[in-house]
Formats: structure tokens, C-alpha cells, sequence
């Protein structure tokens, strides 16, 4: 893995500027950035699955996917969900405030070994911010890749992200969406069930396709289970993990499954290489 | 080792001059007992006390302080925050008194630090840091370094070695750096007698007896124990404090957090303790170690198995540290005895 | 007569086999010959591993939080000091008083280890046993025997200690204690610190707590030191950060005294626990003597006892108002 440019002093961040915080959810706004004096990126370079480590001086730092491709330069976006200290400070910003990044960290999914084949993604709830690079990557390279499904799912309909963009994204060729909620209300008229649930339904042929998922552990445990039934090999299951994380670099010792560093080694596994991590 | 040539002796009664002249030349770092005994700055070589087997605290943080500030930043109404990163203390450290077990531990944390990121903050001390180490000739009951190929008597990972042989010291230097700070301070020494390694292997007698653990393959042994019940009844007994991890000369991991004010703050990092329940705990709520089996058999693994999968390196020196202060006598080296015996796979 | 370890390990063995007790936390030899570890058996089995020595200073009592939602009666072997901490978890709530088989030990007095090292001037690996033989302790090592007086070599706690025979039990081993022959003021030491100045108090305390490496050993050790979440833990409102720093030594130190203030009852584990020998002891004393001067009031000895800090009664000092 390629050696990103940034800082000698690797815990320094890079001061970036909130160009737009487009509210998904109740709790989860998508953040596009660009860094400051830099017109846009910066030599921030970036691959579909890494993170990057986001602060808010003064409050703290929190590892976050990021959600935009680097088929889109200009910007880097994060789907962040309000849910401890620092994504709470996060979200309280507006746009021109500025936040600090180090990155990007992490290995990333790996695309190339993917082309020529159909692709399964699965997401639950805020894990289709990962995912979201991967298929916007995958959109802007669309010969490469075979048919593709996405299937996702959240609690609510309220708690579906990046709704915005569905109508986009199903009108991409031989690409289908496909959408449901644990709980419906009066105008949901889209499937109701749990992802795992609804994976069976729809029952994917593991043909030359690739998965890809992430989401709740739990989500993941049982889409990895019905994955398993479907016939899908584990080295074409492929899934993002979290931690949490300080460092970002395989310092400070927190994220480790068994030998591995989900910040160094990950985010991105594959079922081969989970099933000969320890179960932590 | 360096050539004989090189190696000089240093009379008892200069030692303190030399510690002086180290002192104002240098920020150095010796032990001094106060209450007990730990590695200080010393402005001479009077507060310096060689009457010690080891110290409470590793001289981890001589290179790795407990607390550190990162970089500050200040508000300034015109942009913001603007972050300045805090000036490295440009300072020569010299350490003196560091045993065996130590001295190797900085080579372990060295992978840690080093590698495909590099952590100035460390590497910054650790290249600035000339290391002089005292040889054993007495062990503590707690000791067992010679299971992890550590001579408690040999220079092999400090730049110069002091070995008290009787009335004087032999020093001899391990590294081109060690050899130049001799040259520099050529006045406090003096010729080898001829005698000397005669005094050193009557002094190494001492030793004699020393626990030598098996450890052949324990990284392999290990992992068929991962989950099972003998990590419960350790758990059971264990405080989840953070004395092991934070005398323990390996041990790395650490925190990072901002403190701010009106003005502005700062970002810095503290050591953190993988034994605290909340290290692991993430803001969803989810804990994948949520209790004490699964964060003592955590730290086990890691000292055991995962830093040696990943570096080719047992993550002990058996410096006893851990096993002469755990409130309630949990002792590494006894789990090594049940993993190699295969008893802890019996429970 | 002080109970014999094979009385004791006759008396667990019979409980787990009459049903008394599922499970038992009781002391086993440790790693070398002046140390003992805490044991925990699920049977009568292992009954045999148990011992009961002047080496056995854990107070055990802690272990009984995480037996709160355990199926089965857990029985506990405590000392004078001991059940007085089970007390005051009594008092919480923190333990239902019928889920806890308390096996009560008279003790006169728990060596402390460095100080035997020193005043035999032997290297533990030298020492074989050690045992209670009345106003001293026998040492049996390597090369012969040696009796030592037992004020050289006790822990501070037990100088001062007033309650040699458990308060509370379903079952006694070995003769009650009524009062320990060395025992005399035991506020002596906090007297002369109360007569230091506030410059004099303050240079002490910041000396000794600079020591300090924040491992939590004290809290985590202390029994009465019962909130799930700490709140030295809490990130929002986040009263400490993990940084060491004197100030923020002490700010730990001086809340969590007056946070076990009434419950604590000079165990000495903290002062045990701790690897950098800082004296808390002495904080948590002074507190401890002034709730008898303002309250009259001691902890650890009646259930019914309602604590001071907790308890608001008409005639309460309000001056302050």
C-alpha cells in the first residue's frame, strides 16, 4: 500500500472547510469539504474504503468513512452520524467552519480485482456511507463492472441516507436498487424486513459476483451467514469494519483484532481473512 | 561488541564527576530514589543512586511520556483556529542506568513507533538519546529476562555498558555513538588493567540461577487458548487498574484528546490502558472486549502472540515489573509456565 | 487459637456440600512464598487450594459485585476489616444480605511484605512460610526459623486496627478477638498532619501526589468504590482527562476521598494497591476522623446505620447556609 502524502508530523491535521452539511436523517448529515489552500483536495488521495481521522480542535477526533469517490475530485464528503462527543460538535458547525483531517488511513476495497465481475452491495443504516464510495467509483468506471445489485435497508424510512441520489442511481444501467425498511409507516410502499431477511428473498446468484457489506455488527453477522447459504465464497465476501480508533496508524493499540489493526490491516476484510481473526 | 581497545575503565570515585559533567552537558536521566527509585532529570551526580535492581517506572517515558502535548492552537478572530505545532525539545538526552530488559524494550517499541508511519515525537528522542546501561549482577525473584535471549550483564542494546566489577567499572561501548561521547569525556577514564573480564565472570555469579522460561513456539501455543476458561479465572481476580500496562516497558498504547479554552488549547496524547473497560467502547455503545476475561486475555495475546505475528518479537523482557506489583499477584510468568505446560489449556 | 488453612478448606468443602454455597472467593498461594491471590471455586474441589495466612491482606470483600446477578449463594472469607467493608455494601444495597455466606476470620495482624524483607534483611526467595505465633510473626526460611515482633512488621492498617473479629458472619473460624494489645490512638498520625500549616499541608500533598501514575489501582481495588460508571470515566461531562498532571492527581484523589467519605473503613488496599507508595491512607483517615467528630458516626459496624452523608436529620449542622 502507497504511502499517502500528508504531513511529516503524522498527527498533525490538515485544516479543511465545511463547503456544505446536506441533512440526511435526523441524526446523520452528509459533510463536503474541501482543503484549505488547496482549492479543493490537496494531494489528499484518497481510495473507496479508506477513512480519514476528523477533529474539531478543541473537542476531539473520531475516525469516518468516506463517502465520496475519488472518481469525483474537487471535494472529499463524509457521512457522519450524531453519536458521541465529537460527531455532536460536528454537526453543531455550519458551512466555511472548519475542521481538521488526517488521512487517508486504511486499505481500501479492492476495485481492480473486482472489474469483469457483478457486484452485490449491502448495506444497513449508516453503513452504506463506505459503500457509497465504492458504488459512485463504480458508476464512473460502469463498463468495468457486471451487473449490479445494492440492497439496503434502515429502521425507519426516516432513517434511510442518501435518498436524494436513489433516483440516480437506479437510472445507471443494468444497476438495481433495492430498499427496505425494519418498520414501515402509511407511505412506505417499499419492502418491510430486515436486510439478512430481504438478501434471502431476493436470493443473488453468487455467479462471478463479489458482496460487499457493512453496516450494525449484527447486520453483518447475519448477512454473512445468508451469504454463506447463498453459495458466495468468503473471498468474495468482502466487508468494512470499525473501531475505535485514536491514532489512525497502528500506534496507540486500540483497534486491534488478534494481530491485526482494523486502522492498518482494515478497515476493509474478507470473510477469509476474518474467519482467521480472533472473534473480538 | 565493540573492540577491546575501545573499552576503558572508570574509576568508583570519578563516577560522580562524570555524572556531573553529563548533567550540564546534557539532560540526563538517571535513577534517583525518592520514596522508591525512578529514573529523574538530575542537575549532578549526587542525586544519582546506583544502590537499585530496577526502577518502579520503565524510562519508557524518557521517549514516550505519559503526557504529551501534540501541537496547540490559538483562536484568532480573523480565521479561526490556527494550530502551531509544539517546538520538539531539541535537547541531547543522555540515560544512564538503564538495565538489559529495558534497553531491549526500546528496540520492540522502536518497531511500533517506526515503520510504515513514522512517530517523530519518538523517533525525535530516541535518535537524540545516547543510552548508557548499568550491567546486572543481582536479580530480583521477579526477574526472568534470560527467557526472551536477554543478558542481564551485555551491552547489546545500549550504546555504552557500566559494569561494576569491584572497584571500579568497565565500560565499553556498543555503537559508534557510544564510543564518541567516551571520546568526548576521555579525562574520567582510564586504561584497562587486564583484569577485567576475570572480575565480570566472578561478578556474573551472581546471576546464577536466573529463571529461564521455555517460550519456544509460545506464540503458536497460544492460540488454541484464545476464549477459553483460563483467561475467566485471571479475569476474575484482575482490578482492570492500569499498573501493569503503565510500568511495563512495552507497553504502548495511548489516547489522544483536546483541552480548550477561551484562547484556544491544545491537542496531546496520554498513556491509556487496554485494561480500562472503556478502551475499547465505542460511541454506538458496542464494546468488543466487555469484560475483564476478554481485556486480560487481550493483553496476554498481544504480549504472547500478536506483536510477535506481526514483528517476529515476544513483547516481554521479563523485567518482573507487572509480577512484583499487581495487587493481586497476577504473574506473566507463571501464565507462560501453564501455556507452555498445557495446564491453562486444561482448565 | 487462629483458624488453621485446613480448617478452613474442611469448612468450604462441607458448605459446597450441603448446598450453603455455589460459589466461594477465598485466598490461594501466589506466585512466590510471600504472596497470596485471590481464589474463586465453583465446588469443593479445589477446597484445597485455599489458605489462610498473616499473608492474606486482600480484602476480598469487592469480588462480591460481580456475584450481584450470579445464580447461587457466594460465600467470602473476610477479616475484621473485610466485613466491615461488607457492611457497608450491605448498607448500598449493593448485596443482598441472604445471597453472601460470610465465613468470618479473627485476624491479629497481615505482615506487610516489604517491611519482613527489610527487617530480616533476606530476599523473598529465601522465605519458606510465615505464621501467627501470638504478639509475633514465625518465619520459617531456607536456613532455619526467626521470630519477628509484630509491630516491626504489620501494615500500617493493622496498627491502628479496632475490629480484629469480623462484625458480621454465619459462621466464625478460629477464636473472636476482642482487641488487638498494640493498638492505642489510632488518629495519631493524622493529629501531627492536622497541625501542619496549609503551605507545610500543601507541599506534602503535591510532593506525594506527583508520584502519582493515575492507574486507578486504589479505586479499582477500594470495595466501596461501587458506581458502574466512574465518574473519572465519564466523557460528557468530562471532569479529567487522562493526562497526569499534580493538579489533576489531586482533584482525583481529594473527590474520590470524600466520595467513599462514611463508607470507607481503612482496609489499607488502596495504600497497598498502590505501585508509586503514596500514602492515602492518611486522606481517607482524616476524613474518616472528622466523620466521627462531626457525626459520631463509624463505618463498617451496623447494617441499620444510616450514613451521615446521606441521611438528613433535623438537628444537621446548616451553619454554612
Amino acid at each position: 500500500m502507497e504511502k499517502p502524502e500528508m504531513n511529516e508530523n503524522i498527527y498533525l491535521p490538515r485544516m479543511a472547510t465545511i463547503q456544505s452539511m446536506r441533512p440526511e436523517t435526523i441524526d446523520v448529515t452528509t459533510f463536503r469539504v474541501t482543503i484549505d489552500g488547496s482549492g479543493g483536495t490537496g494531494k489528499f488521495e484518497y481510495k473507496s474504503g479508506q477513512f480519514a481521522e476528523v477533529s474539531v480542535l478543541g473537542v476531539g477526533e473520531a475516525p469516518i468513512a468516506i463517502t465520496s469517490s475519488p472518481t469525483r475530485p474537487g471535494t472529499i464528503e463524509f457521512g457522519i452520524r450524531r453519536v458521541g462527543e465529537l460527531t455532536n460538535a460536528l454537526h453543531e458547525l455550519q458551512p466555511m467552519d472548519e475542521i481538521g483531517i488526517r488521512g487517508p488511513f486504511g486499505n481500501f476495497f479492492p476495485l481492480e480485482e473486482m472489474e469483469g465481475q457483478n457486484l452485490l452491495i449491502i448495506g444497513g443504516g449508516i453503513g452504506l456511507s463506505p459503500l457509497r464510495s465504492v458504488i459512485l467509483n463504480v458508476f464512473d468506471n460502469r463498463a468495468k463492472y457486471g451487473k449490479i445489485d445494492i440492497i439496503y435497508g434502515a429502521r425507519s424510512p426516516q432513517d434511510l441516507v442518501f435518498t436524494s441520489e436513489y433516483e440516480e442511481w437506479q437510472a445507471v444501467a443494468n444497476t438495481r436498487l433495492h430498499l427496505t425498511v425494519d418498520r414501515g409507516d402509511e407511505e412506505w410502499k417499499g419492502n418491510v424486513g430486515l436486510v439478512p431477511t430481504f438478501l434471502r428473498e431476493i436470493n443473488p446468484s453468487p455467479e462471478n459476483t463479489t458482496s460487499i457489506t457493512c453496516g450494525p455488527p449484527i447486520m453483518i453477522k447475519f448477512v454473512i451467514e445468508a451469504l454463506n447459504e447463498l453459495g458466495f465464497s468468503s473471498e468474495h465476501i468482502i466487508t468494512t469494519l470499525e473501531r475505535r480508533m485514536k491514532c489512525g496508524v497502528g500506534k496507540c493499540g486500540r483497534c486491534n483484532i488478534g494481530s491485526k489493526y482494523v486502522c492498518l490491516d482494515g478497515p476493509v476484510f474478507t470473510l477469509k481473512q476474518l474467519e482467521e481473526m480472533p472473534s473480538d | 561488541m565493540a573492540s577491546q581497545t575501545k573499552s576503558r575503565i572508570i574509576e568508583k570515585n570519578n563516577l560522580t564527576k562524570l555524572l556531573d559533567k553529563l548533567a550540564h552537558d546534557y539532560y540526563l536521566i538517571a535513577p534517583v530514589r525518592d520514596n522508591n527509585v525512578s529514573f529523574r532529570r538530575v542537575d549532578s551526580g549526587n542525586e544519582v543512586t546506583l544502590d537499585y535492581i530496577n526502577t518502579v517506572l520503565s524510562p519508557k517515558s524518557a521517549f514516550f511520556p505519559q503526557t504529551e502535548t501534540l501541537f496547540r492552537f490559538s483562536r484568532d478572530d480573523s480565521r479561526g483556529l490556527g494550530i502551531e505545532q509544539d517546538d520538539e525539545p531539541d535537547r541531547e538526552q543522555v540515560i544512564f542506568g538503564i538495565r538489559s530488559c529495558d534497553a531491549r524494550s526500546l528496540r520492540l517499541m522502536d518497531m511500533v513507533f517506526n515503520g510504515q508511519y513514522k512517530d517523530s515525537y519518538y523517533m525525535n528522542r530516541r535518535e537524540k538519546t545516547t543510552l548508557i546501561g548499568l550491567a546486572c549482577f543481582e536479580a530480583a525473584e521477579t526477574c526472568f529476562c534470560p527467557t526472551f535471549g536477554i543478558d542481564p550483564a551485555s551491552g547489546e542494546d545500549v550504546d555504552i555498558l557500566f559494569s561494576d566489577i569491584g572497584d571500579r567499572y568497565l565500560v565499553e561501548p556498543s555503537t559508534e555513538k557510544g564510543a564518541a561521547l567516551l571520546d568526548r569525556f576521555a579525562e574520567f577514564f582510564a586504561e584497562l588493567r587486564g583484569d577485567e573480564e576475570q572480575l565480570r565472570e566472578a561478578r556474573k555469579a551472581g546471576l546464577a540461577g536466573m529463571k529461564k522460561l521455555d517460550v519456544s513456539n509460545i506464540a503458536d501455543k497460544m492460540a488454541p487458548l484464545y476464549g477459553g476458561d483460563y483467561w475467566e479465572s485471571i479475569g476474575m481476580k484482575c482490578l482492570g487498574c492500569g499498573i501493569c500496562t503503565y510500568l511495563c516497558p512495552t507497553c504502548h498504547c495511548f489516547d489522544i484528546a483536546d483541552v480548550s479554552m477561551d484562547e484556544g488549547g491544545e491537542r496531546f496524547r496520554c498513556w491509556d490502558s487496554c485494561m480500562f473497560p472503556e478502551f475499547t467502547l465505542m460511541a454506538s455503545g458496542e464494546n468488543p472486549r466487555p469484560n475483564r476475561k476478554a481485556r486480560v486475555q487481550q493483553r496476554f495475546f498481544h504480549k504472547l502472540k500478536y506483536f510477535h505475528d506481526r514483528n517476529g518479537e515476544l513483547a516481554c523482557v521479563g523485567c518482573g515489573r507487572c509480577i512484583k506489583y499487581c495487587p493481586v499477584n497476577i504473574d506473566i510468568a507463571q501464565i507462560i509456565e501453564d501455556v507452555t505446560s498445557g495446564k491453562a489449556g486444561n482448565e | 487459637m487462629k483458624a488453621t488453612s485446613e480448617e478452613v478448606q474442611t469448612r468450604v468443602k462441607k458448605l459446597f456440600e450441603d448446598g450453603s454455597i455455589a460459589h466461594f472467593i477465598g485466598y490461594e498461594t501466589g506466585s512466590d512464598s510471600l504472596r497470596v491471590t485471590p481464589c474463586f471455586l465453583k465446588s469443593g474441589q479445589a477446597a484445597s487450594l485455599l489458605v489462610w495466612n498473616p499473608l492474606c491482606a486482600n480484602n476480598l470483600s469487592k469480588y462480591l459485585l460481580d456475584f450481584k446477578n450470579v445464580e447461587g449463594k457466594v460465600g467470602i472469607m473476610v477479616k475484621g476489616c473485610d466485613s466491615r467493608s461488607v457492611v457497608e455494601l450491605l448498607k448500598e444495597n449493593q448485596i443482598d444480605r441472604d445471597k453472601v455466606f460470610i465465613v468470618g476470620v479473627p485476624c491479629s495482624g497481615i505482615v506487610d511484605r516489604e517491611k519482613l524483607l527489610e527487617v530480616l534483611g533476606v530476599s523473598p526467595g529465601e522465605v519458606v512460610a510465615v505464621e501467627d505465633d501470638g504478639g509475633a510473626f514465625l518465619v520459617t526460611l531456607k536456613k532455619g526459623k526467626k521470630r519477628v515482633d509484630k509491630e516491626k512488621v504489620l501494615r500500617g492498617e493493622c496498627l491502628v486496627c479496632k475490629y480484629p473479629t469480623p462484625v458480621v458472619y454465619d459462621v466464625l473460624l478460629g477464636e473472636a478477638i476482642s482487641s488487638l494489645p498494640w493498638v492505642g490512638d489510632d488518629y495519631s498520625l493524622i493529629k501531627e498532619q492536622e497541625a501542619l500549616s496549609s503551605e507545610e499541608k500543601t507541599l506534602y500533598w503535591n510532593r506525594e501526589l506527583s508520584r502519582c501514575i493515575r492507574c486507578y489501582a486504589c479505586r479499582n481495588i477500594c470495595p466501596v468504590c461501587t458506581c458502574p460508571e466512574c465518574i473519572f470515566d465519564k466523557k460528557a461531562p468530562r471532569w479529567l482527562t487522562k493526562a497526569n498532571d499534580v493538579s489533576e492527581n489531586l482533584f482525583y484523589h481529594l473527590v474520590r476521598a470524600f466520595h467513599v467519605a462514611g463508607k470507607c473503613i481503612d482496609c489499607g488496599e488502596c495504600e497497598r494497591a498502590c505501585p508509586m507508595n503514596i500514602p492515602l491512607r492518611s486522606l481517607n483517615k482524616k476524613v474518616e476522623k472528622d466523620l466521627l467528630e462531626l457525626f459520631d458516626y463509624t463505618a463498617g459496624i451496623d447494617v441499620e446505620q444510616q450514613p451521615p452523608l446521606t441521611t438528613y436529620k433535623v438537628g444537621d449542622l446548616d451553619d454554612f447556609l
